[in-house]
């Protein structure tokens, strides 16, 4: 606490930095020492998130010498400056600031400074106090860059099914007719409230910054979340706990993904990463679908980059919008370079076949049981064979054996068993 | 770059090149009126398993024709080459109109 003024007409600005949120304590403290003549104010600074109350005390008894008025309230802006511009106190005389004797209710001033001492005591916060809302990262949180790369992890780790063409110049109204194009040709293949309508709904024609996305695919690859080292901070209470910190702007994932293409040495043919970079140059754009739906890529593909025996462009009677000058404009400046499906990497004709294949996921299930079954039966059929003919074999020879053996006794047996 | 004076584009490369770079490059800084304004611009994407070398093929108003070895330029020479010889073409052009 510091008082900051003090004059004869006896009153006194009091300036207390509490941690952010404290004034109303403060406050609640002053006003339980029955002090009626205290004026509070607050102001929140940007000066190390504290609040400055500033306290004045009004003594109903003006210095008739001076007959000085009442000062107007002029504690907080002052206060406000001289925190934002901590030189200003160094150039204020020692004396100022310091309580003096002759202040004319000490009592008063004492309750005060009781109060707002233990409350800003209680508060400090530990000195290596990390905010759950505000873990350290590797990348400044706060730019649109980091954010978009979060963006783009997110995006790669929930999307299936991501095609990536190259954009040359396309202008504002081409890419309206392009997406207006795209959403008819969806809307077409999905049926009204089912799942393929949702799909539908959701898929996107995005254009990216390439440079970003390129790391944000380092860090899919490349960090894993579940194998970070937890580091060991103090709580607010100031205990030590252990946290980990393995989100996508964090320093283990900024690590991971710079250390994997360090080097020379080019990356292994499997890694997906290794295998995509190579189309990450110039300006790109992502077509993306929230689940592999091989219709509504087919639907995507035959208007984006059609090619006519598998995926035909629609005709010119069906949809003319497709056929004007705008729209094929933008459409030829479109280039499909490659695709990125559940996780693994295609090229024109890979996403083609992705494209062709009938009935989509379940299709292809339902032909590998088809294939699994009757793989079964034969090897059933196969197997059941020998042992039917060695059965077979062994029980017309029983019979044989039993009509050696007894011969007579036929008669017997039939009545036994009838 | 200049792109006034080109008639014609042509490239053929295999995007899961690193070497077709220059050639995707080149093909982005085709102004958006390119097409509308005469130029043909044709791309054949190779699949990725192949290894023929990226090219540049490119037709001026005077007849020239520049066929671009994408695989060793950069676009940074790329385009010095191409405004080369869009130069003089425009100094030709500046010269009949004025």
């Amino acid at each position: 606490m510091h008082v900051i003024r003090q004059n004869e007409g006896g009153e006194a600005c009091v300036r207390i930095w509490l941690p952010l949120g404290h004034g109303p304590p403060a406050r609640a403290a002053i006003g339980d020492a029955k002090i009626s003549n205290l004026e509070v104010g607050e102001h929140r600074s940007a000066f190390g998130g504290s609040v400055i109350v500033g306290i004045r005390l009004v003594h109903p008894t003006v210095c008739p010498i001076h007959k000085m008025p009442p000062r107007i309230r002029c504690a907080i802006p002052r206060g406000l400056g001289s925190a934002v511009n901590p030189s200003r106190i160094s150039n204020r005389s020692a004396v100022l600031r310091l309580p003096s004797a002759s202040a004319p209710s000490t009592t008063t001033r004492q309750y005060a400074t009781a109060a707002a001492a233990t409350v800003s005591g209680g508060f400090r916060l530990p000195d290596d106090y990390v905010p759950p809302t505000k873990p350290p990262t590797a990348r400044p949180s706060d730019t649109r860059k980091s954010q978009l790369l979060r963006t783009y992890t997110s995006l790669l780790r929930s999307t299936p099914l991501i095609l990536i063409f190259q954009h040359n110049n396309l202008t504002a109204v081409e890419w309206a007719a392009v997406r207006r194009e795209l959403r008819i040709a969806l809307d077409n293949v999905s049926t009204e409230g089912s799942d393929s309508a949702d799909i539908a709904s959701r898929a996107q024609l995005q254009v990216i910054r390439t440079r970003i996305f390129d790391v944000a695919l380092k860090i899919v690859e490349f960090h894993d979340p579940s194998k970070v080292a937890p580091t060991t901070v103090s709580a607010l209470t100031g205990k030590k706990v252990q946290v980990v910190y393995n989100h996508d702007l964090s320093k283990a994932a900024y690590d991971a993904s710079k250390n994997a293409t360090k080097g020379d040495e080019p990356l292994p043919e499997s890694s997906s990463y290794g295998q995509i970079s190579p189309l990450l140059i110039g300006p790109l754009a992502l077509f993306t679908l929230p689940a592999v739906s091989p219709a509504h890529l087919a639907a995507a593909l035959s208007i984006l980059s059609p090619s006519p025996p598998a995926f035909p462009a629609p005709s010119k009677k069906k949809n003319p919008g497709y056929h004007d000058a705008i729209a094929q404009g933008g459409l030829q400046k479109l280039m499909l370079v490659g695709g990125r499906i559940e996780d693994k990497v295609f090229d024109l004709d890979g996403v083609k076949w992705v494209g062709g294949i009938d009935g989509g996921l379940d299709g292809l299930r339902a032909q590998l049981v088809y294939m699994l079954q009757s793989a079964g039966l034969g090897l059933t059929t196969t197997l059941e064979g020998a042992s039917k003919s060695l059965w077979l074999t062994m029980e017309s020879r029983r019979s044989v054996l039993e009509e050696e053996q007894n011969g007579g006794k036929e008669g017997e047996k039939k009545e036994e068993t009838a | 770059m200049i792109t006034r004076f080109i008639t014609e584009v042509t490239t053929r490369f295999n995007p899961f090149s690193t070497r077709a770079r220059s050639a995707r490059l080149f093909l982005s800084f085709l102004p958006p009126t390119a097409r509308s304004s005469g130029m043909t611009i044709a791309t054949q994407l190779l699949p990725r398993t192949s290894a023929d070398p990226s090219t540049l093929h490119i037709k001026f108003k005077d007849g020239k024709e520049m066929n671009l070895d994408c695989e060793a330029m950069g676009i940074k020479s790329i385009v010095e080459e191409v405004d080369r010889h869009s130069r003089a073409l425009q100094k030709a052009s500046d010269l009949a109109d004025g």
